[in-house]
């Protein structure tokens, strides 16, 4: 009888648990949170200003895809939504190509990732794999277009390997000492990566190499894997303590060759923007 | 039948536990994997969703906003194009000592091995130099064919040399840029070598180093005003 009671209380008490949990962790930021938060576009006829002079757009200057007649609603509707990530994309283009720094482009729909410096294509690679959020895929379509409709700009950024390393070296005294100090250059090894990048409005980008990492790389990637987990944990904690828990951060995980991996990253500036195509 | 009722108590007693244990660890779950739970919660919310973005929207609004929408992805179109270069130019990969040369519809006409900046901050006393290539994009100012180099302090200070007057003859040096050479700007500049196994390599002090043959074909392709773009 005891065992009974003693049962039914601690079954209730973990069910009251984890419903608090399933509602706080969960549902609530799920179900009540937009994890897309809409980007500020910047005016357009500004972005004009800078780029060229001639820049009335012609009222009668339609272009091919959009005097073609329109069946049915819903293949308007669809036309619609692809010519507004077209010209969301065109828009970020022209935003960062009026920039001198390079900034990444990532195709998802190709399958590429693109490095770019005014609008030129400096290095392009395969994606040999992409994991997209749910909360990216599954969203509705307005918020993502409004989630995509600018450039995303780095907050932070996590690495095995560094940005710019520099060999320090003291300048010899003579020539002797100078001769002595004469090494025959090698090929650097290049080391494992794992980029991850926290973006504005919420996105989490990371860049992992194709490659099996050796014992050192794998201890530095899941040290940064670690960390990331951690801050999730103590995320959720804080949650259960607060009853409030932030939007879900979206995530795209990319997995491109090593080399690829290296370049993109040692190539971006300190704080790149990024560009998704999708 | 009743003994073997009596028997199976305990074993469903014990069994019967499982639910609290299950449902202390599937809280657990929840806050360790709290991301995969979200994210998989996301497919449930899509099953109640099918909220159309142009919901209410009138076919005609539709048809209007598809032609405003057409009219700024041509205008912006424009715009890209005229920010294209409008000679043919060079892109150079430091990470990878590599370049291609590109014609103005951006098709790679010839790619090689090259030698950027080392990468390597030089201390002497109080000075600090580095040498790297810099990254961005850069316009070909002048070219020279068999151009002398005038050696800056850090060349006599990297051989632990007296530094010479500025006008020295000593600074001069009529090898070491190979035939031809192109300067980008801040004393960097595109130009020959004499160490031609190190092509591949960083070993410069910032300048780009290129094979003779493929030193020739850019010279000749390049001209004033082209663009380089290092990364």
């Amino acid at each position: 009888m005891k065992n009974k009671i003693a049962f039914w209380i601690i079954t209730l008490l973990l069910t009251a648990c984890l419903i608090f949990v399933a509602i706080t962790t969960i549902i609530r930021p799920v179900f009540t949170k937009n994890p897309l938060p809409k980007a500020t576009v910047r005016n357009y006829s500004e972005e004009k200003k800078k780029v060229g002079k001639d820049e009335i757009i012609n009222p009668g200057e339609d272009t091919a895809t959009a005097t073609e007649t329109i069946s049915n609603s819903k293949d308007s509707q669809n036309k619609l939504l692809e010519l507004k990530r077209k010209e969301n994309l065109l828009r970020s283009r022209l935003i960062l190509a009026t920039e001198d720094s390079t900034y990444l482009v990532l195709d998802l729909i190709n399958n590429l990732a693109i490095l770019e410096l005014k609008g030129i294509p400096l290095h392009e690679c395969h994606i040999i794999h992409a994991t997209i959020s749910n909360s990216i895929k599954l969203y509705n379509k307005d918020a993502l277009l409004g989630w995509m409709a600018e450039p995303f700009v780095l907050r932070n950024v996590e690495a095995t390997i560094p940005k710019i390393s520099y060999v320090e070296k003291i300048a010899p005294k003579d020539t002797l000492e100078a001769n002595k100090m004469v090494t025959e250059p090698k090929e650097a090894k290049l080391g494992d990566v794992l980029v991850v990048m926290e973006f504005e409005r919420n996105l989490r980008l990371i860049i992992s190499q194709n490659e099996q990492p050796d014992a050192d790389g794998l201890k530095l990637i899941s040290d940064i894997r670690r960390k990331y987990n951690k801050n999730e944990i103590s995320r959720s904690i804080q949650a259960l303590t607060k009853f409030n828990r932030e939007p879900v951060k979206p995530h795209i995980e990319i997995v491109i060759p090593k080399s690829d991996a290296t370049i993109l990253y040692k190539s971006l500036p300190l704080s790149p923007r990024l560009i998704l195509k999708m | 039948m009743e003994i073997e009722e009596k028997k199976s108590r305990p074993f469903l007693s014990i069994l019967i536990w499982i639910i609290p244990v299950f449902l202390f660890c599937l809280s657990v779950m929840m806050i360790l994997y709290t991301p995969v739970f979200q994210d998989s919660a996301f497919k449930v919310k899509f099953l109640f969703a099918g909220k159309s973005l142009f919901e209410g929207k009138s076919p005609e609004a539709i048809e209007n906003m598809v032609l405003r929408s057409g009219r700024t992805i041509s205008s912006i179109e424009t715009k890209l194009e005229k920010l294209k270069p409008v000679k043919p130019y060079i892109v150079v990969n430091t990470t990878e000592n590599r370049f291609s040369l590109r014609n103005v519809d951006g098709d790679t006409v010839r790619t090689g091995v090259c030698s950027t900046g080392k990468n390597e901050l030089l201390i002497a006393g109080n000075k600090r130099i580095i040498f790297k290539t810099p990254k961005g994009i850069f316009t070909v100012r002048n070219k020279q064919q068999n151009r002398p180099w005038v050696k800056p302090d850090w060349a006599f200070i990297e051989d632990g040399l007296p530094i010479p007057s500025a006008r020295s003859a000593e600074r001069i040096d009529y090898s070491t840029l190979g035939d031809y050479a192109m300067e980008i700007g801040n004393g960097y500049m595109i130009h020959g070598t004499l160490y031609q196994r190190f092509l591949g390599l960083p070993v410069t002090h910032g300048c780009v180093r290129l094979g003779d043959k493929d030193l020739e074909v850019v010279y000749n392709t390049l001209s004033k005003g082209s663009k380089v773009y290092i990364y």
